[in-house]
């Protein structure tokens, strides 16, 4: 069982530290982080994300994204980004979450 | 109960006036080629943003006007219409009308229509003249190196544009949000976003409140550029903004791999298609997103602010300010006028109890009085402003005064950050506005003549502010003929003003215009022969408790010069007694003391005497008489002399019992509490609690010349205030 990190409901520049160090506390495990109460991601969030994403892969470790809601998963394709963005080793579960 | 809208929109017209001063003193800089790059931008900014709040509260004429202006705008910004003389003479009449506008919708006034329909035909003009002279529009800066990308083969027959947008991030620290931006942009059309995560460091290395991400998006829209640029308005100081139009833009194909200095890849996603489902999508989420801008809470914003502002320390950081109620500012200032008195009472009893200089007591008094001055002091600075505010009214007027009056006229400032309390603000306005109408219209000679006596065809008008020995000094020079002293003599001896014998100076025959009445243009203009002479600027500056004086050289030009005081809340004054009474004489109105000996003292009348001083004759003046406070007139010999200076240099020697030192008071209006006096101007309240009259100097100066001069004396009619 993978350690978990649910995200709050606001990622936005006020929650973009808090976030970083949660990823940071976390690091060298595996880890599901939950999207399920995201209802709004902000550009700086994303860039925590993404940096954890490389981090997880750097650390040959498992990062896997868990229930994305429909703003997150929204915003996050508006940014240019995709789940698979954030996620490692877990390729296929993001896709069935995207869908 | 106030409506909030009104507030919203009084704050609005507040605002529209500070876009209206940066949009005339931009428009001027690039006039005079003091321009920065950045001048165009922000006053494309300032019509824009009026724009944008007049659409709130539906001020359809304002909005029509903004926008007409704001595309020519757009136009010298993007490099398609040259900002040449002809067409910022447009733009600056166009602020003109856009003022008026404005002033007409907070007014809920009438608007001269055709004024404005006759400048939109004119933007018309100068928008074709830039369409033909210019070329298709410039790309923007390129975007060659920050992005590597094959070319599609299919991108000649799409039309899409090319947007790089690298946010910094102050652009986040303003609480702004790209998600909220490019939602903007999808309004336009069809956008494909690539984002760019080359820059973003390792996970234990950056900062998360950083801005390392940046965007490629390319937009499938029939949409110009400025439509665009509107999307990025707000942030654009706080990003790096390339757009590149689609007859140039290059496709960049799906799969293209970036690699970041990190070793970081990122790959973009296949361009999606963009099928009904996900237009549906679109549609759910776009109305449940916050709405762009107003979204930012303030608390969000003022920690996004102080989080930034605690990491960069940007040296050209703007400062921060807040508006306030006057009212507020005002009752505060009051506050501190009773702790000003109540100090001064309380330093009274101290001193009447008999406490030793060197007690702690008096000591801490001492400290308490610093304290009182200083926070007096910085009660004041709140309310000083510089007199910038009233000089950005002074080019429109000059431009209006010039056409009407067919001179070449250029005005020149000076000293515009100078600070003076709000209320002399307020009141300097309309005198210096008829000092600068007479100095276009009577003190400029026509252009022609100009150039038959070989000066500049433009006549210069300067307009200076200075701070001099407590007092601020406004000047309104012209570099016209001079007074005509041959005609002011003239027409003063027709009116009767002076004898037709009467030997007077350069100086006084100058001085001869700021009577009452007199005016020497042959007929009265439109422009400065409203009924309103010098005189009438003469006595407001007087009210202000200032002074108001004229030097001129035939040929070379006249300078009107104005002295006011730098508040009107505080004084400095004498405090001196008079049969009992106790009052305040300004300090900057007297010119030394003296104790007047009996062989200098020589009557002229009943009541009159004047003394000898240094070879010449000032008339006497006995204080508590002529107030009314008693019939018998007090021996010179048993005074102390006052030598005190009216405006205009005029002189009288006060008579009064004693003087009891100099001290600061705070002015209580007369007329607000009670009514004007004559001979008085203010009062104050000392430390024993008792009311003092400020003396009006200025009155009983002239009233003691008048007396003098052998005309009748202005009453005074102070037995009554007495």
């Amino acid at each position: 069982m993978s350690n978990a990190l649910e995200l709050p409901t606001i990622l936005d520049l006020i929650a973009a530290p808090t976030l970083h160090e949660a990823f940071i506390n976390r690091r060298g495990q595996a880890l599901a982080v939950d999207a399920g109460g995201v209802q709004r991601l902000g550009a700086q969030c994303l860039q925590v994300l993404l940096a954890a994403r490389a981090a997880w892969v750097a650390d040959g470790q498992r990062l896997e994204l868990e229930n994305p809601s429909e703003e997150f998963s929204a915003t996050l394709e508006l940014l240019g980004a995709t789940p698979e963005d954030l996620t490692h080793d877990a390729q296929q579960n993001g896709k069935e979450l995207a869908a | 109960m106030e409506d909030p809208m009104a507030a919203i929109r009084e704050t609005f017209f507040q605002e529209c006036e500070e876009q209206l001063a940066e949009l005339e003193s931009g428009l001027i800089a690039m006039e005079n080629g003091s321009a920065e790059a950045e001048t165009v931008n922000a006053v494309f900014r300032a019509v824009h943003s009026m724009k944008g709040g007049a659409g709130i509260f539906s001020l359809d004429a304002l909005v029509r006007f903004a926008h007409v202006f704001e595309t020519a705008l757009d136009k010298v910004r993007s490099g398609t219409l040259a900002a040449t003389p002809a067409v910022l003479s447009v733009f600056l009449r166009a602020a003109d009308v856009l003022a008026d506008l404005v002033h007409a919708a907070r007014e809920n006034g009438k608007v001269d229509e055709a004024r404005t329909a006759a400048m939109v035909a004119e933007f018309d003009q100068i928008n074709e003249a830039g369409e033909s002279n210019a070329s298709a529009p410039k790309p923007s800066a390129p975007t060659a190196g920050l992005f590597e990308s094959a070319p599609s083969p299919d991108n000649e027959t799409r039309r899409y544009w090319e947007i790089r947008f690298v946010p910094h991030l102050e652009l986040y620290a303003k609480a702004n949000e790209t998600a909220i931006l490019l939602r903007e942009l999808r309004r336009l059309g069809e956008i494909e976003v690539g984002l760019d995560t080359s820059r973003l460091p390792e996970l234990s290395e950056m900062d998360p409140e950083g801005a390392y991400l940046s965007w490629h998006i390319k937009l499938m829209a029939d949409c110009d550029e400025a439509a665009i640029r509107h999307v990025f308005e707000f942030v654009e100081d706080d990003c790096e903004l390339f757009i590149t139009p689609p007859e140039e833009a290059k496709g960049f194909a799906p799969g293209t791999v970036i690699t970041g200095d990190n070793g970081f890849k990122f790959e973009f996603f296949p361009p999606p298609e963009m099928n009904e489902l996900e237009a549906e999508t679109v549609a759910e989420t776009a109305p449940a997103a916050p709405p762009p801008r107003e979204s930012s809470a303030p608390v969000v914003k003022s920690q996004a602010v102080e989080a930034i502002a605690a990491k960069v320390e940007s040296a050209a950081a703007a400062p921060v300010t807040i508006r306030v109620d006057l009212d507020r500012v005002d009752r505060m200032i009051d506050l501190v006028g009773e702790l000003v008195i109540n100090e001064a009472m309380l330093s009274q009893r101290v001193l009447e109890a008999g406490i030793a200089r060197a007690s702690g007591v008096a000591m801490a008094l001492e400290e308490l009085e610093h304290l009182t001055r200083e926070i007096q002091d910085s009660v004041m600075a709140i309310r000083a402003q510089p007199v910038r505010s009233v000089f950005q009214r002074m080019p429109r007027l000059v431009r209006e005064v010039a056409a009407q009056t067919g001179k070449q006229v250029r005005l020149l400032t000076e000293g515009e950050g100078t600070e003076v309390d709000k209320t002399v603000i307020e009141r300097i306005a309309d005198p210096l506005t008829h000092m600068i109408r007479n100095a276009i219209d009577h003190g400029l000679e026509s252009t022609e003549k100009r150039i038959q006596l070989g000066k500049p065809a433009e006549g210069t008008v300067k307009l200076t502010a200075l701070h001099r020995s407590g007092r601020i000094v406004l000047e309104v020079s012209d570099d016209g003929g001079g007074i005509n002293r041959a005609r002011v003599k003239q027409k003063a001896i027709e009116n009767g003003v002076v004898a037709p014998d009467a030997q007077l100076t350069d100086d006084e025959i100058d001085n001869l215009i700021f009577l009452p009445g007199f005016s020497t243009a042959a007929k009265i203009s439109d422009i400065s022969g409203r009924g309103v002479g010098m005189d009438v600027v003469r006595q407001s500056v007087v009210a202000l408790g200032g002074r108001i004086s004229i030097s001129s050289r035939p040929g070379q030009g006249s300078t009107f010069t104005l002295s006011l005081p730098l508040t009107l809340a505080v004084l400095d004054g004498m405090v001196v007694s008079a049969r009992g009474h106790t009052l305040i004489i300004p300090l900057g109105a007297i010119v030394e003391t003296l104790k007047p000996r009996a062989t200098d003292v020589f009557p002229l009348d009943r009541d009159l005497n004047v003394l000898a001083l240094r070879g010449g004759y000032v008339p006497m003046v006995d204080v508590a008489a002529s107030l009314g406070y008693c019939d018998q007139f007090i021996e010179p010999e048993q005074s102390v002399a006052l030598l005190v200076e009216g405006e205009g240099g005029m002189r009288a020697v006060l008579l009064v019992d004693a003087i009891h030192g100099q001290r600061q008071v705070v002015i209580k209006s007369l007329e607000a509490n009670y009514r004007a006096v004559p001979g008085i101007a203010a009062a104050t309240v000392m430390g024993d609690g008792r009311v003092a009259l400020i003396l009006d100097v200025d009155a009983v100066v002239r009233n003691a010349r008048s007396e003098a001069g052998g005309r009748t004396p202005e009453p005074l009619a102070l037995a009554e205030a007495s």
